[in-house]
């Protein structure tokens, strides 16, 4: 079991690795605070968590892939499919139930789908996941036929707009998924041999890791909460179409990476995908929040992104610097 | 779920069979943006239904990836090969196209020009409706209807559409006509229905009173509900293109109005404008749709499925 003491050792420098990340976020709010009175509120707090819960969901599995050193450019197409395929069922038979079933189960499919091309036919995670997202864009468009569906009922609603306690359900799943994705990779041998995968993969399978099986593991979870992430968007906009998921992707991709994953593999955080995704919402509800002009919004997004994780790198050291 | 997929696959049966068995009647190439925007999807079933009139047939031409330029372009080169009678033209970008329509025109395929203006090219003539003037008419009716005072908050397209950007200059002259509406905000919702919530959000974070939102298009109006639904607030929406699913929000009394931008109808129009063209039937070389503001009063005869609608005579709509 050579294999697992690097992960472990790049496992107990997770909070480290986090801090750092956490400096931006603070850097962001205290920069914004100062610039809105609005920004420091009860309210736009949940609301910044709110819209970063979906962000995460979606990023979380992907954090898995990303860490085996592979790649899922198919969450965003994943979303919308299950999202039309819940949203159809929700209305054909009047069942949130079997719609959100519907939607998780579509999910998974896809997920393992994805597993079986990137384990069985060995194909790089890039081509498969990019073939698939063409083929669950078609599926989509046929499927949908250029409709809308829209009006879904109150209790699958409350998914994506319910409140309890006075804080958004999305962020108690957010939340959840969160404390899970860390226990599942910290605390389980199953989360450790994908770090291990992601380090090396030779040295893995030498060492007895059942490397395709858990492959074909982080990409169903990938898909999974693809699934769930799509239910708690078609309740948070209460209608779905073709094209929803494709603006999704890449803040996904780039939420697991501001947060300090690598793209090579072997090391990185669900907790800092999480920061990753707080970063992206917290840059569009400050332009919001401040009115900046249209026109130069995507300069200030970029550019915050660039600083954001120029400041980890630079905080971290060289060291830091490689990955 | 059973209707939406009869509905596809009768489409696509229709399309093969049409197009490989009907050799009489003319064949008619047409070019949308998308597979996604209900706009488009009801400019083709208009294209369908006055084809099916006229016995003519239409075969689709869609980029796979929305709006996508390359494609389009190689779809072109693909149609120019295979020579139909007529082309009816959609450019995914007004600017980006033009050496697309250079080669339709260098094969002398007589080519209709809709919804968005190509910014050259000889076209047989123009179909649509005036961006400028649906931004300018929405807006008035929702600073009419708030009496023409209240915080406004705008929930724009995407920046460099000519769309957008017309639409964005009716709404602020119809702004600049009620010096007591106060605009907040004008935010960037990439028409797209997920960004305008997450702006409406944001928004109403740093405002506590909202009255009322343009929206430059249906999906960001309805966007913008949920989002004030959520928040247990209330402001008048409007929106732009008249789909199916703001029609049903007026009637649920959640969108005050949107503007007519007349897809099916272009599209019923764009077919007749070729085959009158082929038949040496005289066509003007501009139909400009009029705008009109739907609204709680007048939504019946848009509250009908796309499928089910069919073209309206052209002497009734082009009048000299």
């Amino acid at each position: 079991m050579t294999a697992l003491t690097m992960p472990r050792l790049a496992l107990s420098g997770e909070l480290r690795a986090i801090g750092h990340r956490l400096l931006a976020v603070v850097a962001l709010c205290t920069v914004l605070s100062l610039m809105s009175d609005a920004f420091l509120t009860t309210g736009n707090i949940l609301n910044v968590l709110r819209q970063a819960a979906l962000v995460f969901l979606l990023a979380s599995g992907l954090t898995l892939v990303i860490l085996t050193a592979g790649l899922d450019l198919s969450v965003g197409a994943n979303v919308g499919l299950s999202a039309c395929l819940a949203a159809s069922v929700i209305q054909a038979t009047g069942s949130a139930f079997l719609g959100a079933a519907a939607g998780l189960v579509s999910g998974c499919a896809i997920g393992l789908g994805n597993g079986l091309l990137v384990t069985a036919l060995r194909l790089p995670p890039f081509i498969a996941t990019y073939g698939t997202l063409w083929v669950i864009h078609g599926l989509t468009y046929w499927f949908m036929a250029g409709a809308t569906i829209h009006g879904l009922p109150p209790a699958f609603r409350a998914l994506g707009s319910g409140y309890w306690l006075s804080v958004p359900i999305p962020v108690y799943l957010m939340f959840v998924f969160l404390a899970i994705g860390i226990g599942f990779a910290r605390y389980t041998t199953w989360g450790q041999e994908i770090y291990a995968i992601g380090a090396n993969p030779v040295a893995a399978r030498l060492s007895g890791v059942p490397v395709n099986r858990r492959l074909a593991l982080v990409y169903t979870v990938s898909g999974a909460m693809a699934g769930l992430a799509s239910l708690i968007f078609l309740a948070r906009l209460n209608s779905a179409e073709g094209d929803i998921g494709e603006p999704l992707t890449l803040p996904a991709i780039a939420a697991v990476l501001i947060g300090g994953t690598s793209l090579f593999g072997g090391v990185g955080t669900v907790s800092g995908t999480l920061v990753g995704a707080l970063i992206l919402t917290l840059v569009l509800n400050g332009m919001n929040l401040l009115a900046i002009d249209a026109n130069w919004q995507p300069l200030v997004t970029g550019a915050i992104l660039i600083i954001a994780v120029a400041l980890d790198v630079l905080t971290r050291g060289r060291d830091g610097a490689n990955r | 779920m059973s209707p939406r997929l009869s509905i596809a696959a009768a489409a696509i049966v229709a399309a093969t069979v049409s197009g490989a068995v009907h050799a009489d009647g003319e064949k008619i190439a047409v070019f949308t943006k998308n597979q996604t925007n209900p706009f488009f999807q009801a400019v083709r079933l208009g294209a369908d239904n006055a084809a099916k009139q006229m016995n003519a047939t239409v075969l689709h031409y869609v980029p796979t990836k929305p709006d996508s330029i390359p494609e389009q372009m190689s779809q072109i080169e693909d149609v120019v090969v295979k020579k139909p009678d007529a082309i009816v033209f959609t450019p995914v970008d007004y600017k980006a196209m033009t050496p697309g329509v250079a080669k339709i025109n260098n094969a002398n395929i007589p080519v209709v020009n809709i919804t968005d203006r190509s910014e050259k090219g000889n076209f047989v003539t123009f179909i649509g409706a005036k961006d400028y003037q649906l931004g300018l008419q929405t807006g008035r009716y929702l600073l009419k209807a708030l009496g023409g005072k209240g915080n406004i908050v705008i929930l724009e397209g995407v920046r460099g559409v000519i769309t957008n950007a017309d639409r964005m200059r009716g709404f602020h002259d119809a702004l600049k006509e009620f010096p007591n509406a106060k605009l907040l905000a004008s935010q960037p919702g990439n028409y797209q229905r997920l960004q305008a919530l997450q702006v409406m959000e944001n928004l109403m974070q740093s405002y506590s009173q909202i009255d009322g939102v343009m929206a430059a298009n249906d999906a960001m109006a309805v966007g913008a509900i949920e989002a004030l639904e959520g928040a247990k607030r209330t402001a008048l929406v409007i929106g732009i293109n008249g789909t199916k699913e703001a029609v049903d929000a007026i009637k649920a009394g959640k969108l005050l109005a949107t503007g007519d931008y007349h897809a099916y109808n272009q599209g019923c129009l764009s077919v007749m404008a070729a085959l009158r063209y082929l038949h040496k039937q005289p066509v003007p070389k501009e139909i400009l749709l009029p705008v009109s503001v739907i609204d709680r009063s007048n939504y019946q005869p848009y509250d009908i499925a796309p499928d089910q609608r069919s073209c309206p005579k052209w002497d009734e709509v082009v009048k000299q």
